[in-house]
């Protein structure tokens, strides 16, 4: 327990924690203080006065350093000669605060009446009012009239743009430095700063481009008047005229808490809910932004079906009977084995829930997974769930004593609030590590940034474990740690390589010591890491074994994987090897690369697509779906796959439904419907059902072929699989049923989801504090899913080993694909405004290496490895360390599927004539 | 008997009396009266005489209105060729003269005086969509238009701010 300070405000007595401010300490009684600049996630800096009160200290006498005490034995107070502003003065004990009194309103409304003179009054037409602080402020404490001239105002030309998608207008805003603070220490991109003197004083942007951060948004809430307004809202509604309707973002692994504000239908902006245990009140641009698509025009509105040779509208009866009758004629004549299954990770926990028991059940196939068959897929990553950061714990709170290894991973491209938070443990007290093989933002704050060459990640693993082993006593904690020989026998004779792997020795055995004696540990790993060999999550889960964290109090893995519900693929069993919460299956079957190559070669007769672009991911895998028998694609938009289908079903956006993600943390959370449908639509769960239905129908077992008994024995198995007919009403009830099957998600329900609402003391008038209508979380804060290994006494080790990369001669160079947040995703359709930020399609050099090549900007170059090459012109950029080359993944016409052969691939580049 | 005649002549008097006086009825539709000067009726928006719209599209009407009858959407003015008076305009305007109790409330709530309720009273619809009366309907034509836009609006030149102090 913190030292205890007792104070008195306004004859109330309230004990805080030492150096708890003056404001913060008044909001524990409900006692508001106006503020303008104070901001409770941010520094105080005390620029607007807003916030003086009375301060007075208990009188010491100097001789004897005791308390003057009067005659009635209470201390005298000796008041503090001029007004104090709260946001910047802390508690100290026997302190005496008055906030309410003639002297202090009469400073507050000459502030307010000051702050005026310089602000346009256009509350009509700005888009704050409703929920504008100075609004409100003004109404409660401002003075009713002013004494300047209305033709003395200052005026500057109307908003100027900041950027893309963010507006200033320099008349209203009041200085307080919200914005360029947030942007400095929060979001860590100082793009924003002041500009010019006295009544001439104004933001700019420092970037180039302009307002150059991936969270510029955020600036549009904190901001306590309407200067910064974001382009994509600008003169959308009025605030109080929107319905803010509960959800969780789709974009990303993190699962930020947020709202569609929604109008006539139609969602009008997205605002943050507050959720300190995944986004605080932040959201990164693209959720902000990236709602274009659940509107846009492009969506499928019909079900789809192809006749003579064209995809021709259908009605759903029609659509969904032609699926059922042609897969049904398949499951007899080759059986399941035949059909293969993909359902993606943007779909909702209930739909893959439905789609594995679709195909195992119903179709009894093992063929199911949720990637796309590329060579970009990631690997199934388990150690995520078994060793992932354990349930209750909160990132917002850690600070001094806890650990953040980054490895492999690039937080800011690949999970943007995650660095948020990272950058918040720094800021706390807590020490920052990455090791990665490029340089990312997250360097510039780290205790130790570590640069390893690609291909030395196990063997940096091992350098890092190797100190752990031998300090681990050899009495009984070894035996506690099932597989410690396998560990100590796969590390025999480890030498790091300093040249080879980059880091020295040293510098590896200083972070290992760091490692052991944090508090906390807690690890994010990304793509890098996930491709880079089964050996280096293992060694992630290693190292948080051999440090006793695993399954600890605030400690544990977060594995960066791509789209929303990723985790909640993989726990569901939406993969070939592994039934709903990792249950070991007796066959597997094939996954998604597999199944192309089996459609390929004629085994496979049906696939069916739900929410995944084989095609989009990989061109060549056109030729393996034109062979099938039967495509079906469920989808929100005509994809390359889909155009190729026999069967298009559309389905409702997450927008125009209800459902839960997991996100990386494993934290199920619930989203509402927003919006009322306007096309013909269903859920994907629902044509999963209505198809399961159909295929256990009578009808359908007897229009299929085949003689009398075999449809017989058929009829029989299929009645020993299926449990029974499908008779979901509602996604909840689905949920239901995997809260009942799957061990990992017992005690999840919507209701659970729905969870406590209120957080950090909600008080009734808090938006003075914070703007924004919307960040009060009344839509529940989910269910964080404990970790395998809370639950189990045996740590376990997992199989690791050293791999050295094979050089190859003639490809010196090393090829990575990289995650870029703004992609050409289905899921950025129409946010036109993200445009110009998307990664382009360019091959990432350093400048060394681009001289040695002769290259300048823009000049093409061929990258060629053992599969293929691509030919994409050049960017010189320090982003790309020396002999390292980085193209973007998931933007189009950038042929990097055909080249890379898993993660880091050696190539060979030439510079184009 | 007599008292009885008497009475039926008594009434017959009244009856002569007005047969010469001028009649308080008028012949409607006809002829119409003229309403009071502060009656409330059909609304109307209003334009400046440079013709730009006074409406700013702000909604503040539609907060007011206790019989939520009106409908706003909001635009952005091209600078080029404004609609209205600084950076909003109204792109969509409906009232629903069925909801609209005439309280006038909008007409209290408007910052630029752009709606008024006037003196048209005849509001008859043979089928319920023709209450809604649009933007087209309630704009009046541009040569009607009276007031200029306030010095204080044109000051900066540029894109001007309506609301505050706009005169009457
Ligand atoms: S733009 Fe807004 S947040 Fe930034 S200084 Fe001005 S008023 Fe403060
Ligand atoms: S960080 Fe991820 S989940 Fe959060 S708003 Fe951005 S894209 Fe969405
Ligand atoms: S007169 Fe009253 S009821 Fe009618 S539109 Fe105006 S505010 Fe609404
Ligand atoms: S209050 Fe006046 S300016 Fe605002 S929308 Fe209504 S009519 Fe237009
Ligand atoms: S000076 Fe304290 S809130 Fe601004």
């Amino acid at each position: 327990m913190p030292d205890m300070v007792t104070l008195t405000i306004d004859g109330q007595t309230v004990s805080v924690p030492k150096g708890t401010l003056v404001v913060e300490a008044a909001r524990q009684v409900e006692n508001l203080i106006p503020v303008f600049c104070y901001h409770p996630k941010m520094a105080p800096v005390g620029m607007c006065r807003m916030c003086v009160v009375k301060v007075g200290t208990p009188k010491m006498d100097p001789a004897t350093r005791q308390p003057v005490v009067d005659a009635d034995g209470k201390s005298v107070i000796a008041m503090m000669p001029r007004l104090q502003t709260a946001c910047t003065t802390p508690v100290s004990e026997g302190m005496v605060v008055v906030t309410q009194d003639s002297e202090v309103e009469h400073a507050q409304r000459g502030v307010l009446e000051a702050l005026l003179t310089s602000h346009p009054l256009d509350c009509p037409v700005c888009d704050k009012g409703g929920e504008c602080p100075l609004q409100n402020l003004t109404m409660g404490w401002g003075p009713g009239k002013t004494r300047f001239d209305y033709n003395d105002k200052v005026h500057f030309e109307k908003p100027v743009p900041l950027g893309d998608l963010i507006y200033l207008d320099r008349e209203r805003c009041i200085l307080c430095a919200r914005c360029v603070r947030f942007q400095d220490e929060i979001a860590g991109d100082p793009v924003l700063g002041f500009y010019n003197r006295g009544r001439a004083w104004h933001i700019i942007s420092q970037s180039d481009p302009e307002f150059d951060s991936k969270f510029s948004g955020n600036t549009t809430d904190i901001c306590p008047v309407g200067a910064l307004t974001s382009a994509d809202f600008r003169f959308k509604a009025r605030v109080w005229e929107l319905q803010p309707i509960p959800t969780v973002c789709n974009h990303c692994s993190v699962g930020c808490n947020m709202t569609f504000d929604t109008r006539s239908n139609d969602i009008k902006r997205v605002m943050p809910r507050e959720n300190d245990a995944v986004n605080e009140i932040w959201l990164c641009d693209r959720g902000r932004f990236g709602h274009h698509f659940n509107t846009s025009k492009q969506r499928l509105t019909t079900p789809l079906v192809r006749k003579a040779g064209k995809l021709q509208e259908a009605t759903w009866e029609e659509a969904l009977s032609i699926v059922a009758q042609q897969l049904d004629g398949i499951r007899s004549t080759t059986g399941g084995k035949a059909i293969g299954g993909l359902a993606g990770t943007s779909l909702a926990n209930e739909d893959l829930y439905a789609f594995q028991r679709f195909f195992r059940e119903t179709l009894g196939s093992a063929n199911i997974d949720h990637r796309s068959g590329s060579a970009l897929d990631l690997p199934l990553d388990d150690a995520g769930a078994q060793y992932g950061i354990r349930s209750g714990t909160d990132l917002s709170t850690l600070g001094k004593g806890t650990v953040v290894l980054v490895f492999g991973a690039d937080p800011e491209e690949e999970a943007p609030v995650h660095l948020l938070r990272i950058r918040g443990i720094n800021t706390r007290g807590g020490s920052v590590i990455t090791l990665n093989g490029r340089p990312t933002k997250l360097d510039s704050i780290a205790k130790h940034a570590l640069r390893y060459k690609y291909g030395s990640e196990s063997a940096i693993l091992a350098a890092l474990l190797k100190p752990l082993l031998d300090s681990t006593p050899a009495d009984g904690k070894r035996a506690t740690l099932r597989g410690f020989n396998d560990l100590v026998a796969a590390l025999k004779g480890f030498n790091l390589d300093e040249q080879a792997s980059g880091i020295s020795a040293d510098k590896l055995n200083t972070v290992a010591e760091l490692i052991n004696s944090a508090e906390n540990l807690v690890i994010f790993y990304g793509r890098d890491a996930l491709t880079a060999g089964a050996s280096v999550p293992a060694g992630l889960a290693n190292l948080l074994v051999m440090t006793r964290k695993a399954g600890a109090t605030n400690s544990g893995l977060i594995s960066l994987l791509k789209g929303a519900n990723a985790r909640g693929a993989l726990d569901l069993g939406v993969r070939p090897d592994r039934g709903p919460n990792y249950a070991a299956l007796s066959n597997a079957g094939l996954d998604a690369k597999q199944m192309l190559s089996a459609a390929r070669e004629g085994k496979l007769k049906a696939l069916y697509v739900a929410g995944v672009d084989p095609v989009g991911d990989n061109p060549a895998a056109a030729e393996s779906l034109k062979k099938l028998g039967l495509l079906v694609v469920q989808e929100l938009f005509l994809t390359e796959t889909a155009k190729l289908a026999d069967v298009v079903l559309p389905v409702l956006s997450v927008a125009e439904r209800e459902g839960t993600y997991t996100n990386a943390e494993r934290r199920v959370q619930r989203f509402r419907q927003a919006i009322r449908p306007t096309i013909n639509a269903r859920p994907d769960w629902q044509i999963l059902q209505a198809l399961a239905n159909q295929l256990v129908s009578e009808a359908v077992l007897s229009a299929a072929g085949g003689d009398k008994s075999r449809k017989q024995t058929r009829r029989e198995e299929d009645k020993a699989r299926v449990r029974s007919e499908w008779t979901y009403a509602s996604p909840a009830e689905i949920l239901m049923d995997i809260q009942a099957n799957v061990a990992g998600y017992k005690g999840v329900s919507y209701a659970s989801l729905q969870g406590p609402t209120g957080q950090w003391g909600r008080q009734a008038n808090e938006n003075y504090y914070f703007d924004g209508t919307s960040y009060q979380n009344t839509g529940g804060l989910g269910v964080q899913l404990p970790a395998a290994v809370e639950t189990s006494s045996i740590q376990t080790l997992q199989p690791f080993s050293v791999s050295t990369p094979a050089s190859v001669a003639d490809r010196p160079w090393t090829l990575v694909g990289a995650t870029f947040l703004y992609d050409d995703g289905a899921l950025l359709t129409d946010t036109d405004l993200l445009n110009n930020r998307k990664a382009k399609a360019v091959v990432a050099l350093n400048p060394v290496d681009a001289d040695k090549l002769g290259v300048k900007n823009g000049e093409r170059v061929t990258v060629s490895s053992g599969r293929g090459s691509l030919s994409l012109p050049v960017h010189r950029t320090k982003l790309a360390p020396e002999g390292v080359v980085v193209v973007p993944v998931g933007v189009n016409n950038v042929g990097l599927v055909s080249v890379v052969e898993g993660g880091a691939t050696p190539v060979a580049i030439r510079r184009e004539a | 008997m007599l008292k009885g005649t008497m009475a039926y002549f008594k009434g017959l008097k009244t009856t002569a009396k007005y047969l010469f006086k001028k009649p308080v009825t008028v012949e409607y539709p006809e002829v119409k009266r003229p309403v009071r000067e502060r009656f409330r009726g059909r609304h109307e928006l209003k334009r400046f005489a440079n013709g730009l719209e006074r409406c700013i599209g702000c909604s503040l009407c539609a907060a007011a209105c206790p019989a939520d009858a009106i409908y706003v959407v909001p635009g952005q003015n091209d600078p080029a060729k404004p609609r209205s008076a600084g950076e909003r305009h109204a792109a969509v305007y409906e009232i629903n003269m069925l909801r609209c109790i005439f309280c006038g409330y909008c007409e209290d709530a408007c910052p630029t005086n752009a709606i008024v309720l006037e003196h048209q009273y005849e509001l008859a619809f043979y089928d319920r969509r023709a209450s809604i009366y649009t933007q087209d309907m309630l704009l009046v034509p541009v040569d009607k238009g009276h007031g200029e836009v306030p010095p204080v609006l044109q000051q900066t030149g540029k894109q001007l701010n309506p609301p505050a102090q706009i005169d009457l």
